[in-house]
């Protein structure tokens, strides 16, 4: 069965793009959301395997979304992502209890299922 | 040697002499009595008047002070004509001893501007002359010195009118309380004078007053005791006293008079330190404006620096990002599903293509080329055909102008034709750019609803800012429903 993917991003041509390649790679897109807020609410309701989370959101932002993703009944994986480096967000990513962090530029199926398996 | 001082050293020549004489007068005197004290009394007052009054004559010559001092100086030779044996010389005496009182109170309530500026000084002053000059020409007439018991020796009234002893006693009666009167009032009015007056005109008043004050008080004394008959001894001490505060006189008149010119030194100093305090706050006010407007450029240079970075990261990496994916995805698929894999192509390009117009849009906001490169009317044509509002330029100047006033005024148009299509609801915008007095002068003016608070926006602010960097100002009219004009003077000589 297909891990079931949250997309979290506030530009819908991004999510696009990123439900297409997920699609591609073998995931189930189950939801998509533009905020934090929506983000949390999504996950609890979808329950989903994995959530492909901006760090940069129009509310709050990914560090504090995937801190309270944590305390679902079901928590998701998180994977982090941004336009920017990993270095742009200092200690934030590895103190953050996602799993990893992915940037936009290197963002692929494979990239992801060798974070997450 | 200007006409007046050659006048001056003329009269302080004859003062001494006039000084001289009296000494021979006094000293060869058959009755004068006690011959010492009056030659002091002579001499001290008189050259101490004489020689200070023309100082401060010469020193302040539009002030009447110097003249009045003169004149009093010259006056108390009269005293010494009274010690004269000769009849004639002995009369004049008689005439003009007491003038020098009157003078006095005519120094005093004119002190220190040497005019008389009040009905009540006038009285005063005119008061004491009538009783030291007409009246004691009455007073003369009907008296004999032979018969005056303090006068033993004194030669006889060349113009005696017998026979009215009773007269003389009248106008002397009337002499004194004239003199008094006068004195009183003098008294009254000198410290009113010092009530009234400031801190800085009282340390020209002070040394006057007090010794006048004394002056006065002793020659009340004199007045009213030589009437009422005391001791010799008394009248003695009082002589003293009078020979002394009558040398003093002077010198407090001449220290209030420069005192009074340093008073007024510091009037106009104070007066000065009162402007350069004012400069200072404007200037202060000035500085601090400058640096809150400073502050606000820096601000706004970091804040567009976010803005920038802000739009490069939400508009075309965004894109790029896609693209990226798209891409990427479309290589995966060549071998497998090459349909697809065109498909994706496809979409890469287009994604392309919109990722490079939002790069295009976003470089002309940072720095419109076509403004450097074609100059403002271009600049400003392209920025009413992008803008959904119609816009028509009613005028804009053809020729190039300084780079940063161009690019001053092409923002506040840019910025004002952004905020008509966002808010005004209007249906034309009119931008109207003109050289003219010394100054490029902008206007956008639309049709819209007006209202519009240019305090709110920071865009506004910012234009203000960059406008007033160049000496210029920005107004904003927008009454409700009256549509919104905005306003800029860049100078541009």
């Amino acid at each position: 069965m297909p891990k079931s993917v949250l997309i979290v991003d506030d530009h819908p041509g991004f999510r696009a793009s990123a439900r297409r390649m997920l699609e591609a790679s073998g995931y189930a897109v189950v939801g998509e959301a533009a905020d934090g807020e929506a983000a949390i609410a999504a996950a609890g309701s979808l329950a989903p395997d994995l959530v492909l989370l901006d760090v940069q959101l129009p509310d709050i932002d990914g560090f504090e979304v995937a801190a309270r993703l944590r305390g679902l009944d079901r928590a998701p994986e998180v994977v982090l992502t941004s336009s920017r480096d990993r270095a742009d967000f200092g200690d934030a990513v590895a103190e953050s209890p996602a799993r990893g962090f992915i940037a936009k530029s290197e963002l692929s199926g494979q990239a992801l299922a060798e974070l997450v398996g | 040697m200007s006409g007046l001082r050659r006048a001056l050293v003329a009269l302080g020549v004859l003062a001494f002499l006039l000084g001289i004489l009296s000494a021979a007068l006094v000293m060869t005197s058959d009755h004068a009595s006690p011959r010492g004290l009056l030659l002091a009394l002579v001499l001290a007052a008189g050259w101490s008047f004489a020689f200070t009054g023309l100082y401060a004559w010469d020193r302040r010559p539009g002030n009447s002070i110097g003249p009045l001092m003169t004149a009093a100086g010259f006056t108390w030779f009269f005293q010494a004509l009274t010690a004269s044996n000769n009849a004639w010389v002995f009369a004049i005496g008689i005439l003009g001893q007491t003038l020098p009182f009157a003078i006095l109170v005519h120094l005093l309530v004119s002190f220190p501007s040497g005019r008389l500026r009040t009905r009540l000084q006038a009285v005063a002053v005119s008061l004491a002359y009538l009783a030291t000059g007409p009246l004691q020409l009455v007073w003369a007439l009907f008296t004999d010195p032979t018969a005056q018991a303090d006068c033993d020796g004194c030669p006889e009234n060349p113009v005696l009118i017998g026979g009215a002893e009773g007269v003389a006693e009248a106008v002397n009666a009337i002499q004194v309380l004239g003199g008094c009167a006068s004195i009183a009032l003098a008294i009254w009015i000198l410290y009113r004078n010092w009530r009234r007056s400031s801190a800085t005109e009282r340390r020209v008043l002070t040394p006057v007053l007090a010794t006048g004050g004394t002056a006065f008080t002793i020659l009340l004394m004199q007045l009213i005791v030589g009437e009422l008959g005391a001791s010799e001894a008394f009248k003695q001490v009082t002589f003293i006293a009078s020979v002394a505060i009558f040398a003093c006189l002077p010198f407090a008149f001449l220290l209030g008079l420069l005192r009074s010119r340093i008073g007024r030194a510091e009037e106009v100093s104070s007066a000065l330190s009162a402007e350069n305090e004012q400069l200072t706050a404007e200037l202060e006010a000035k500085v601090e404006e400058l640096r809150a407007s400073r502050h606000r450029i820096v601000e706004a240079g970091y804040a567009e620096r976010r803005r920038v970075e802000r739009d490069l990261h939400d508009g075309a990496q965004q894109r790029l990002m896609a693209l990226t994916m798209t891409l990427r995805l479309a290589r995966e698929k060549l071998d497998a599903d090459p349909a697809a894999s065109a498909e994706l192509l496809d979409e890469a390009m287009e994604e392309l293509g919109a990722a490079t117009a939002e790069l295009r849009e976003f470089a002309r906001g940072i720095h419109p080329v076509v403004l450097s490169d074609r100059g403002l009317g271009a600049a400003l044509s392209g920025l009413a055909e992008r803008s959904p509002v119609p816009v028509e330029i009613a005028a804009a100047p053809a020729e190039r102008l300084p780079t940063p006033v161009e690019s001053a005024a092409y923002f506040v148009v840019a910025e004002s034709l952004t905020n008509v299509a966002r808010y005004a609801g209007a249906e034309l915008a009119t931008v109207r750019v003109e050289r003219r007095n010394g100054a490029l002068e902008v206007e956008v003016r639309d049709d819209g609803e007006g209202g519009a608070d240019p305090e709110s926006g920071t865009g506004l602010r910012g234009l203000a800012d960059r406008v007033a960097a160049l000496d210029g100002s920005l107004t904003v009219h927008s009454p409700d429903g009256g549509g919104t004009t905005v306003e800029a003077r860049i100078p541009c000589a």
